[in-house]
């Protein structure tokens, strides 16, 4: 949802190591379920999704600023595999 | 003594009033066990992503983090 130039400054200033998106159409966003009509921003939230394209993993509002649940779901992957 | 915990009591009144007419945040009407809606976003070098450039290949964390500390 921020511009591709701010998301360009913030991957450098942090040095991030993931692919930083810009939803600016917030089309991601509407599809995802997260858009608030009523301020123009989404919401927080943190989706884990496995090899087949399968949502495995939800995490909504204030949790999702927490990379717990997100970290335990990608670990039972892990399991899997082993 | 009295006054302030009367005016300390309206102002939690008028915080409890301003935080119920807050509109809820959206809910997603995804589920687990759904599959993920494509999209095609582009990254910070300018190059496009699709999700369906992970399938087959790479399980997939999305995080969407709205306005968090880039200033836009």
């Amino acid at each position: 949802m921020d511009s591709f130039a701010a998301n360009k400054r913030f991957a450098q200033d942090i040095d991030v190591q993931f692919p930083l998106l810009s939803d600016w159409k917030r089309k991601t966003t509407k599809d995802y379920g997260l858009y608030n009509e009523a301020t123009g921003y989404g919401a927080r939230a943190t989706f884990v999704v496995d090899k087949g394209g399968i949502i495995r993993h939800i995490e909504e509002g204030r949790t999702a600023v927490d990379p717990t649940g997100a970290y335990q779901a990608c670990s039972i992957f892990q399991k899997k595999k082993a | 003594m009295m006054k302030k915990a009367l005016a300390l009591i309206s102002l939690l009144a008028i915080a409890v009033v301003a935080a119920a007419q807050q509109p809820a945040p959206p809910k997603t009407q995804l589920k687990v066990g759904d599959a993920a809606p494509e999209f095609a976003l582009t990254d910070t070098g300018g190059k496009p992503v699709k999700l369906s450039d992970f399938r087959g290949k790479k399980n997939v964390v999305l995080a969407f983090y709205v306005l968090a500390f880039t200033g836009g």
